[in-house]
């Protein structure tokens, strides 16, 4: 293929501008990143990377939630996960260094909610856990401290006692975490 | 009937051990009998059972090391007995935990001494109230001062002091803990401090820096101690208010006492944890501070001295913090048992989102450095050379410039159920330094932390994971943003230094 980068339009990198957190160098980085995963310069913007190289961006390749981020990222209808180069933008956005707390807290709720049904309930938080101890016998939780820590967590945060935390109760707790802004964070 | 003369004792000064036999009913009901001997050091109770029944084997040994106080008082109206108190603080288990606890154990005793005369004389009957009180109060002074020569010497005892205390001042902010503080006070301290005899003055803080204010312009030769009910963060302004005053080398020698309020009661645990029980939270931690309180002993604190980048200079006692600090929050301290998985949502979602640190940390080696007095004015910095120079040739410089945390701890625990260095003690003169390096896996940190609240994570062999004593460190981030917190408050970011200063100050504790 051919040895020059593709170019985006000024009009688009404008509008890209406007619609996300983004700088300029950061959307042109991103657009350069995209474009190699796509094999090919000059695609159209609307034509989608598979979640599976998506994935092998070494940025996501060794976080425990890179499915969950793809998935709720994507726009696809076939909910594969996978990302046009604006879910792409989206995602940088979302993680980038001026998204405020609660841009990062709603994309956060939506990455740990593993069945996209709006709440987190004990399954959800199930898999969290899981995701964060691993998956070795003497790493993981036993049943009993298992349901220790999601009677735990549901006590000190689910404020009207439904069972489950849902977004506005997720980011009471997460808005007393101090840096939790500048850790939930993917710079290219 | 043996008992030597009370009078004679007062003249001759502190008396010497009081043994002393008497024969009590028990204060509800009148109709058990007890033998009551008291020697140097404990009450023995021997339930006398009626002469028709066979002789009872029950004898109790109250130990006076776990006593708090004693007082005697009248009956009401027409009862001409007289009632002695005794308030004792022992270690039992309860059923449900495995490990003994300090439990409040009041004991009511009632007294009437036998008079030949059965006169219905309005005279003599006072004259017999009068008799059977100042008994009661022979007896209350004894165990009293038996109590106060069996806890013994070590740095010297706070209320036992020769003339009648002053008093202390406990300072409260009942915002403290989700508003518990005062609840507190009224259901358990004040309870305490009246069993013990101690009179204080409540005052409530109505905003932050309210006790750096009060504490910095106080007269502080009317109080004894001033004791914090309420969070470490209290404590601190409290230190840094006396800091602050002209007179600091005297004013920082004034007793402080800390009783867990709440929220933040990293130092109530540490001080908990030095006295070997096994561990408790909540009102337990509160009874046992509460008891160490009132038993008035106090050691010595170590003040650290830190600089941070703007020039400002505070002094801390507990600890200093940067990256990833679990439990940062500590308002949700009230939601975990001993032994369980204490993580909630906001440290799943810290670890979910880890992130490195970029930084530059060195340090003065504890064996590089014995102890030195500075000379004459002890508070000098004599350690730390100037942020724009290099760190002196005996400091370690850390090869690693990537970090998950950095803490330099002060006493044994980060927070309430967290000993991070179990081998801390708050006059060791020592930071206990832990930094976890770059390359953690989040299980690996998980499990460190899971290690932390049992004291355990320094034998877990991680590779991460670098345990080191200090006297001084310098830490300079590198990374833009993030979080550095001083005993638990968020102070501003940048370069900072800090200077272990032994035993500057004073706690009551044993």
């Amino acid at each position: 293929m051919g040895g020059t980068a593709s170019k985006l339009p000024k009009d688009l990198l404008s509008e890209y501008q406007e619609l996300t957190f983004l700088t300029k160098q950061e959307i042109l980085l991103a657009h350069k990143r995209f474009s190699e995963l796509q094999g090919r310069e000059n695609g159209p913007y609307s034509s989608r990377v598979s979640m599976e190289k998506v994935l092998t961006l070494p940025e996501l390749k060794s976080n425990p939630f890179r499915k969950r981020i793809c998935h709720v990222f994507s726009t696809s209808d076939l909910r594969d996960g996978s990302l046009t180069f604006e879910d792409f933008l989206d995602l940088l956005s979302a993680f980038s260094d001026s998204a405020t707390l609660e841009i990062k807290s709603h994309y956060a709720f939506r990455i740990f909610d593993f069945d996209d049904d709006g709440t987190l309930d004990a399954r959800d938080l199930e898999k969290l856990v899981n995701c964060l101890t691993g998956e070795t016998d003497d790493t993981r939780l036993t049943v009993e401290e298992m349901r220790q820590l999601i009677s735990n967590i549901l006590e000190e945060s689910d404020i009207d006692k439904d069972g489950t935390v849902n977004l506005s109760e997720f980011q009471h707790v997460i808005s007393r975490s101090p840096d939790f802004v500048s850790s939930f964070k993917i710079v290219l | 009937m043996d008992e030597p003369d009370a009078s004679r004792q007062q003249r001759n000064g502190p008396a010497a051990d009081t043994r002393m036999h008497g024969v009590f009913t028990d204060a509800d009901t009148g109709r058990l009998t007890y033998a009551l001997s008291l020697s140097d050091s404990c009450l023995a109770v021997q339930r006398i059972n009626p002469p028709s029944s066979p002789p009872s084997s029950s004898s109790e040994h109250l130990d006076l090391r776990d006593c708090l106080g004693s007082r005697a008082h009248r009956g009401e109206r027409e009862d001409q007995g007289a009632y002695l108190c005794a308030y004792f603080y022992p270690y039992r288990r309860r059923w449900m935990s495995s490990s003994p606890v300090r439990q409040r154990d009041e004991r009511r005793f009632r007294l009437v001494l036998n008079t030949e005369d059965n006169n219905d004389d309005d005279e003599e009957e006072e004259e017999e109230e009068d008799v059977n009180l100042r008994e009661a109060e022979r007896w209350a002074r004894a165990i009293r001062n038996n109590t106060a020569r069996s806890t013994g010497n070590t740095h010297g005892v706070l209320f036992s002091e020769v003339g009648r205390p002053c008093g202390v001042m406990v300072l409260v902010n009942p915002q403290s803990g989700r508003g518990q503080a005062m609840a507190l006070y009224n259901g358990h301290v004040q309870r305490m401090l009246t069993e013990a005899d101690i009179p204080h003055t409540l005052v409530i803080t109505e905003r932050p820096n309210h006790a750096r204010d009060l504490v910095r312009n106080a007269d502080l030769t009317q109080w004894d101690a001033l004791v914090i009910l309420s969070g470490d963060g209290l404590l601190f302004e409290v230190v840094n208010g006396l800091m602050e005053r002209q007179d600091w080398e005297k004013a920082i020698q004034t007793p402080l006492g800390i009783l867990p309020g709440g929220s933040g009661n990293a130092l109530a645990a540490s001080l908990h944890y030095y006295t070997r029980a096994s561990p408790v939270c909540g009102e337990d931690l509160l009874t046992s501070c509460g008891f160490q309180l009132c038993k008035g002993q106090t050691s010595a604190l170590d003040l650290i001295s830190i600089r941070l980048s703007s020039g400002a200079r505070l002094f801390s006692f507990l600890s200093l913090a940067w990256g990833f600090v679990a439990d940062v929050d500590i308002e949700s301290e009230q939601f975990r048992q001993i032994g369980d998985l204490r993580f909630l949502l906001g440290t799943l979602v810290r670890l979910a989102s880890l992130r490195v640190y970029q930084g530059k940390l060195a340090f003065l080696p504890a064996e590089n450095q014995p102890e030195t007095h500075s000379g004459e004015n002890q508070l000098l910095d004599h350690l730390l050379v100037p942020l724009d120079q290099p760190v002196p040739q005996d400091w370690t410089v850390v090869e690693e410039r990537e970090f998950v945390l950095v803490l330099a701890m002060f006493q044994s625990h980060l927070s309430e159920d967290l000993t991070a260095a179990p081998d801390a003690r708050s006059d060791d003169g020592t930071m206990h330094l832990l930094y976890v390096t770059a390359g953690i896996s989040r299980a690996a940190l998980l499990r460190l932390f899971r290690a932390m609240q049992s004291g355990t994570h320094l034998d877990l062999g991680c590779p991460h994971l670098v345990y080191r004593r200090a006297r001084a460190l310098r830490l300079e981030p590198l990374s833009p943003a993030g979080v550095m917190t001083v005993d638990g408050e968020r102070v501003e970011y940048g370069p900072v230094q800090a200077q272990v200063h032994r035993g500057v100050a004073r706690l009551i504790a044993t």
